[in-house]
């Protein structure tokens, strides 16, 4: 069983052929860096996002590969074109098996 | 030595130990440059970068890069990377571009440990790179603070 957490994305519900349209992507995660210390001097350990990918009907639009140097609650703002209708899928893999996938539709006009 | 010597040492001992540990070395970003790039020279400049030049809380900083290209199947930018020189991990993030990605710009929120120079490195479809870098001033620093 993975974990996962509530991700919000925002992009317009329809776009015309050929537009570049704004997609924001934000995800709930502490971000632990792994470099962060207790009072009694023991070390927290890391628990990040490791990977963030988009895909436009099946097809990679943006993919990023995130480290302990991202703030908590990861956003992303990207570009998209619009090709074709259909879905988009959004999905965060991370330490300890995080895992939360969000999916969303286009028309494109 | 007396106690209050001992006290001192093992105090200053433990409060530098961390940060001599946690943080990169300009050298360290240049390294992990070098393993993107490779033997491959960097030209400098083609990258719009902002990250603002006084940063108040280090543990969220808003950055925005964005590359100028016709993001054609010929002619597209493959990645962005981000490299801090004095975080404690030098590569922030990467970021993969396609040609469906129709613009090469992407926004996000970064940690910075300290008042550093951030380099962004960006690879074109014809495997050329580009760089540029900002200088900002950290006031509150992110990453190695005790929970």
């Amino acid at each position: 069983m993975s974990r996962s957490s509530r991700a919000v994305v925002t992009l317009p519900k329809t776009a015309k052929r050929g537009e570049v349209f704004e997609i924001r992507a934000i995800v709930q995660h502490e971000m632990e860096s792994g470099f962060r210390h207790t009072e009694q001097g023991v070390r927290v350990a890391r628990d990040i996002i490791r990977e963030f990918v988009c895909t436009y009907n099946g097809k990679e639009v943006f993919r990023s590969e995130l480290h302990p140097g991202i703030g908590s609650n990861p956003l992303f703002i990207f570009y998209a074109k619009a090709e074709q209708s259909g879905s988009l899928e959004f999905k965060w893999t991370g330490d300890d098996n995080y895992l939360t996938i969000v999916k969303q539709t286009i028309t494109v006009l | 030595m007396n106690q209050r010597r001992i006290f001192i040492t093992s105090l200053t001992a433990l409060s530098l130990s961390p940060w001599q540990s946690a943080s990169a070395t300009p050298s360290e970003a240049m390294q992990a440059m070098q393993r993107i790039v490779g033997n491959r020279p960097v030209n400098t400049g083609r990258i719009y970068f902002d990250l603002p030049p006084l940063v108040e809380n280090g543990n969220l900083v808003a950055i925005k890069i964005a590359v100028q290209s016709p993001m054609t199947q010929n002619d597209y930018v493959k990645a962005i990377h981000v490299i801090a020189e004095a975080n404690p991990l030098p590569n922030v993030v990467s970021c993969y571009f396609t040609p469906l990605s129709g613009k090469a710009e992407v926004s996000t929120r970064i940690r910075l440990a300290d008042s550093q120079k951030v380099w962004a490195l960006a690879q074109m479809s014809d495997d050329s790179f580009w760089r540029t870098s900002v200088d900002t001033v950290v006031t509150l620093s992110a990453c190695t603070e005790m929970i």
